[in-house]
């Protein structure tokens, strides 16, 4: 076991999610039924979106998007090579080729529409325009060029619910024709595995209902209520279920989500704050994406890959725990997708970045104390 | 809708969890640690052991095992799975994931509803990869000369052991025949959790390739970067996630303590059931006692001897509350599978999918219940009603 001072996030279960899921095991029923419905229609509520359908992952999520945007053998999606490795994955699961794109800066690292125009071709069929850390992407200049081109939006939230996108509130996972979120353990609304696919689309909706079951024409639960047992199969489908103790724990857990997520941006705006005069650290975004964020990492800029490695050898010498996302063409798996141009802005963001500590129940003092190793680190 | 909606009284399965797993499952979630750790390493442990088998790296669910048990057997397009029909369609829609093709094979006879080996030989092409193997309702497919057939024809052989936890043929667990073993823990089965699954392997390649791709392929893992055993990663495939979490792992940790006393309980009740179920006429029960006490006894299939009559005796059971399923409509008659894959013919898994009842089955089912059951049947079969809707 690790004995970090303070370890790079946190996650609380109180006794109200512990009954939550206790209750639901004590009822015997496990598999999608009355719970996952539950689930699903709050964090309709909750996101805006008019379906919410729960799945198995954040990475389940894209591939059912990904199906249910109709994308296949032969096309092209664009996707930012500053992302976790399943925004691209979930592309070559359908059978069609990531092409990546760069962030419009390493300190406004979201992806770039002028990059991704330019990386436009007869192939392109869609754009996974992933909102990073919880920051928001130019969700209005990617549904432009969608609506332009005649492309799909396929919204990564995986790492971003209850961001939101414009002065009105109106949340990610609402703008383009699908939203793909995760509420893998580290993530701000967390089950352990999990994960939901959005859209207003009823026929995209009811896609991705049949797909994520093994395309059967009824579940178990329609049985079990009396429905016929006889059902068909009309496509090749998947398991990427939910379940229903995951879901008691999901929606015990959203009740707290808003409160949650405005602890997280406090203590960005202390972290911002204590870190805006410390030379040799630049931060990253401005207020209105601070604002808007729902704030899954809090990651700064250091000069360069060598201070940046030093600096998280000093934080992890003080007890900080510290992370970096790596940018997908640095993996052996992803070399081949590099463009001739290349990735100028991802590789810059992925050698400079490193997150810090942040969690919904980080106290001012945890900021302090990671300010000040921060501040001897850079010092050194 | 909502009007004609009845739970029955005596569903097809019913789950009792035990005081000792809640708290299992509490600990879990008060520890805070939620994803792949410590509980799930512990669990696989314990598993690996009770099979006898060298790894058993837990999946999110059998089809994904199944997924993984592919790959890992080389299986890519152009090349064939045979798989039977007559069962659940994830072990043969594993196979169209890789871009291969399920070839269906003929099941022996309704009373051994499992796969022939002598059709699956017939079978065999330059371009056969693998079998996939069905130990159905828990009881053991033909796992040994099955083997012998594949190794002589230089193909893996996988095991669906979704019916089958603690199953085992000449005194060996199955699961550890082939390749790989697939196990389900999905909510209605015999070791269930809600979702999840588990691979099975004595061979250090399959399982080191199932545990990076259950991961994305991913040189690390979370728990190692907060354990601070790595501190970054690369990904050096193309992976998925795949992952059970902790506190699944602790509910199946915690029900392995008593999972081979709830198969016997099952055992006991199947005995019951067939002693009961000889003296309805009309009907025959696959299997024989004989293999009761090394079957995982996961459900109580019975044939109807009459075609033709399956949805009507399902409906009179469901009017005097008691559920019945269907194991298994075959996967070749769907219509997602007809259209890509025509012109399949299997007279015996069709006959046996059109007259198959599986019948209200769980260890702390009581006799009374059984009775009714078993009663309510044969009024069912021997009364004729009119065509069911």
């Amino acid at each position: 076991m690790s004995d970090w001072k303070i370890a790079l996030t946190d996650v609380e279960v109180p006794e109200e999610d512990v009954q939550a899921v206790l209750e639901c095991l004590k009822s015997g029923w496990l598999t999608m039924g009355p719970r996952i419905n539950a689930f699903e229609q709050a964090l309709a509520g909750f996101t805006g979106a008019p379906h919410a359908m729960t799945v198995s992952s954040g990475t389940a999520a894209l591939h059912l998007a990904c199906l249910a945007a109709g994308i296949g053998p032969g096309d092209e999606v664009l996707v930012p090579a500053f992302t976790f490795v399943a925004s691209a994955a979930a592309v070559r699961y359908v059978g069609a080729t990531p092409v990546l794109c760069d962030v419009i800066s390493p300190s406004d690292f979201n992806i770039d529409p002028e990059d991704a125009a330019r990386r436009i071709t007869p192939r392109t069929r869609a754009i996974i325009g992933v909102h990073f850390c919880g920051y928001p992407a130019q969700a209005a200049a990617l549904r432009a060029l969608c609506d332009e081109h005649g492309l799909t939006l396929i919204e990564d939230c995986a790492q971003a619910i209850g961001a939101t996108i414009d002065e009105d509130g109106r949340q990610v996972g609402t703008i383009g024709e699908l939203g793909a979120f995760s509420f893998f353990s580290k993530k701000q609304l967390c089950v352990g595995e999990g994960g939901m696919v959005t859209t207003a689309d009823d026929a995209l909706a009811t896609r991705v209902r049949l797909l994520r079951s093994h395309a059967l024409t009824s579940s178990t639960w329609d049985r079990h209520r009396g429905h016929d047992p006889a059902y068909d199969i009309v496509d090749v489908g998947f398991n990427y279920r939910m379940d229903e103790p995951r879901a008691a724990l999901g929606l015990s857990r959203l009740g707290r989500l808003s409160d949650s997520l405005a602890k997280r941006r406090e203590s960005v705006r202390a972290y911002r704050e204590r870190l805006a005069e410390v030379p040799g650290v630049e931060l990253c975004f401005d207020e209105t994406a601070v604002e808007r964020s729902s704030h899954f990492a809090f990651p700064i800029l250091l000069a360069d890959r060598e201070r940046r490695d030093r600096f998280r050898d000093d934080l992890k010498a003080a007890g900080v725990q510290t992370t970096w996302y790596p940018a997908l063409h640095t993996f052996t798996d992803y070399r081949s997708y590099v463009p001739a141009d290349g990735l100028p802005g991802a590789t810059e963001v992925a050698a400079r970045h490193c997150a810090l500590p942040l969690s919904s129940s980080m106290r001012i003092d945890d900021v302090d104390l990671v300010v000040t190793a921060v501040r001897k680190a850079v010092a050194a | 809708m909502a009007s004609t909606e009845t739970f029955p009284e005596l569903p097809l399965f019913d789950l009792e969890l035990q005081p000792e797993d809640l708290e299992a499952v509490a600990e879990t979630l008060r520890s805070g640690w939620l994803t792949l750790g410590p509980r799930t390493a512990a669990f696989e442990e314990v598993f690996a052991e009770h099979l006898g088998a060298r790894h058993a790296i837990a999946v999110s669910s059998c089809t994904a095992a199944l997924h993984l048990a592919y790959l890992a057997a080389g299986v890519g397009p152009g090349d064939e799975v045979i798989v039977p029909s007559y069962t659940f369609a994830a072990t043969a829609a594993a196979v169209i994931y890789c871009g291969a093709t399920p070839v269906f094979g003929e099941i022996v006879s309704r009373e051994i509803p499992s796969l022939d080996p002598e059709d699956v030989e017939r079978r065999i092409t330059p371009r056969t990869k693998a079998v996939c193997i069905v130990h159905f309702a828990g009881y053991a497919a033909q796992a040994d000369r099955m083997k012998e057939l594949c190794d002589r024809h230089g193909i893996a052989l996988i095991e669906d052991v979704a019916h089958a936890p603690s199953a085992t043929l000449h005194g060996r667990k199955l699961g550890t025949w082939g390749l790989a073993g697939a196990f389900s823990f999905f909510s209605n089965k015999v070791l269930s959790v809600g979702e999840g699954g588990l691979l099975c392997t004595d061979s250090d390649e399959v399982a080191a390739l199932a545990r990076s791709l259950r991961s994305h392929a991913m040189t690390s893992g979370t728990w190692d970067r907060h354990s601070g055993r790595t501190d970054t990663y690369d990904v050096v495939g193309l992976g998925y996630n795949y992952r059970l979490d902790e506190p699944r792992s602790a509910l199946l940790l915690s029900r392995m303590g008593r999972i081979e006393r709830e198969i016997e309980r099952r055992r006991e009740l199947t005995l019951r059931y067939r002693s009961l179920l000889a003296d309805v006429e009309g009907i025959t029960v696959p299997f024989t006692d004989e293999e009761v006490p090394t079957s995982s006894c996961y459900v109580m299939p019975i044939m109807l001897a009459e075609d033709g009559r399956q949805a009507e005796v399902s409906s009179a059971l469901r009017e005097r509350g008691i559920q019945t399923s269907i194991f298994y409509p075959s996967i070749h008659r769907f219509t997602a599978y007809r259209e890509r894959f025509p012109g399949v013919t299997l007279p015996i898994t069709e006959l046996a999918s059109r007259t198959e009842l599986t019948l209200p089955f769980y260890p702390h089912m009581s006799f009374a219940d059984q009775d009714r059951v078993v009663t309510a049947l044969d009024e069912a079969v021997r009364t004729r009603g009119g065509p069911a809707a």
